[in-house]
């Protein structure tokens, strides 16, 4: 039996750079007139000494400026990105909802794309059969499932890849700014799944600027500032701090 | 990061990119599938009439055809598989998904596409004088072969690609000058014995030539030359593997 005190999510000490070309090189005769004299890739810390524990059933939301750095450190936890430095350890099934559209096939159908997308989150033939019912209800896109996606509205679309994406029982969501899709109708819609997910026992972490949202959602805020985690704990007092930035 | 494990979550997303990327290519195109053929049949006509008159070899027809085939296959996946990081950029940033997938889901649509023209290009071949024997079994190896060294080196080439994109121009400019530095339009011996020795520096001759004994001569590749394929081959996906893991932390940042 798990406890609630499970960690879920775990960073120790971790360190996340870009890798950038700080040179300037734009070109190959650039680089090979240079070579040797520079290192190829020159580190750039976005996230430095990073110390989070995530604990079963916890909902987060991640706070702070346009880059920042909190998608940055969303995508370290789901493992997109290797940490420079540091230790990451999750525990349960991840699924990373950091941005929608992504791998959608404009000449495919909705249905193709719906199996395509389920494909590349690692879901077998099976379990996307079994969810494809569900998926294609929950976008409400009816007889426009068959149409090529090039005819969908922005809305249609964001609708699509969030039926998609939310339908996979996970154990640990990852969510970085993509509620505020679609009408008010399906974003409350998003909203009340989400809840719902949340009410299943899954950890949720939460990128958004919208903190009337996130102030209900989340039990605990995390304020990313200046490459570190500033704060963490109470929900409203990282939202006060929040709010002090943008102040000064 | 995300481990590199073959299990089955990963085979399925490498073959649904494959079959999405052969689907879309021949999507709202009426002749679908023959677009791949039609390229090497003109070329084909091209070389009957600009080389036939200058050659001795027998059933050129035949020998030019096998060795557009294979040409086109080699040029163009290796094109495939160069760009595949860049655009599958999207899925790379938000998905946690083996960036190795991207290559080799490249290679194995190549290789697919490559099938489903091979039914066709037989009949063609049968008209000009192909006599189906054993060897052709050794088709299979042969491809096996090919299509490591196209995912070795496009995934070394595709790696360098994402931080210079020079790379796709340079292919695409060099390209053309290896078709002329492969015997494909012409016969090895029908060069002089001192820059025949030139060939053997081009990695893509070694290939053509067991193709052009498979298919034009009707026996199997010569044995150093099949080695050296192979050999080829492993460096390459070796040296493009160890290239991708090293700078595979960049990506993100660069693409």
């Amino acid at each position: 039996m798990k406890s609630n005190n499970d960690i879920m999510i775990k960073m120790s000490e971790v360190d996340i750079c870009f890798y950038i070309q700080e040179n300037g090189f734009v070109s190959l005769k650039d680089f090979l007139l240079n070579i040797g004299k520079y290192k190829f890739l020159q580190r750039k810390y976005v996230l430095r000494d990073i110390n989070i524990e995530i604990r079963r059933g916890e909902s987060i939301a991640l706070l702070g400026k346009n880059g920042s750095g909190k998608s940055t450190l969303l995508r370290a936890m789901s493992g997109i990105i290797e940490p420079e430095k540091g230790k990451i350890k999750v525990n349960g099934k991840i699924a990373p909802l950091l941005g929608l559209g992504v791998g959608l096939e404009y000449e495919m159908s909705g249905l193709e794309n719906i199996q395509l997308s389920c494909a590349l989150m690692g879901m077998s033939k099976a379990e996307t059969r079994k969810l494809l019912p569900e998926i294609i209800e929950f976008s409400e896109l009816s007889e426009a499932i068959d149409w090529p996606v090039k005819r969908y509205s922005t809305g249609m679309m964001s609708r699509l890849s969030f039926s998609i994406a939310i339908m996979k029982q996970p154990e640990i969501l990852l969510i970085d700014e993509v509620l505020s899709v679609g009408d008010i109708g399906f974003q409350q819609k998003c909203l009340r799944k989400v809840e719902e997910i949340k009410n299943n026992g899954a950890t949720i972490v939460f990128v958004s600027h919208n903190f009337k949202e996130v102030e209900k959602m989340c039990t605990k805020g995390a304020l990313v500032n200046n490459g570190s985690i500033e704060f963490f704990g109470d929900i409203n007092e990282a939202g006060k701090r929040y709010d002090q930035l943008f102040i000064n | 990061m995300v481990k590199l494990t073959f299990d089955k979550g990963f085979r399925n997303a490498v073959l649904s990119i494959a079959i999405k990327t052969i689907k879309l290519r021949y999507k709202n195109s009426l002749l679908g599938v023959f677009w791949s053929m039609l390229n090497p049949i003109l070329f084909l006509v091209i070389l009957i009439i600009v080389f036939s008159n200058f050659t001795s070899i027998e059933n050129y027809a035949l020998y030019a055809l096998s060795g557009l085939v294979f040409w086109n296959f080699l040029s163009s996946s290796i094109l495939q598989v160069l760009t595949s990081f860049i655009d599958n950029s999207s899925i790379l940033k938000s998905i946690n998904l083996h960036p190795f997938s991207f290559p080799l889901s490249a290679t194995l649509a190549a290789l697919i596409n490559l099938l489903l023209t091979l039914i066709p290009f037989f009949v063609i071949m049968f008209f000009l004088g192909y006599q189906l024997n054993w060897s052709l079994l050794f088709l299979i190896p042969m491809l096996v072969v090919t299509s490591v060294f196209i995912l070795g080196f496009g995934m070394l080439m595709g790696t360098l690609n994402v931080f210079f994109r020079d790379i796709q121009l340079l292919w695409n400019t060099i390209i053309p000058a290896f078709f002329y530095f492969t015997p494909i339009a012409y016969t090895a011996d029908m060069l002089p014995e001192s820059s025949r020795g030139l060939l053997k520096l081009n990695p893509f001759y070694y290939f053509i030539e067991s193709f052009h004994d498979i298919f034009h001569k009707s026996k199997l590749p010569q044995m150093n030359n099949f080695l050296m394929c192979c050999a080829l081959a492993l460096v390459s996906l070796v040296l493009g593997y160890w290239v991708f893991k090293k700078y595979r932390k960049g990506f993100i940042s660069n693409i």
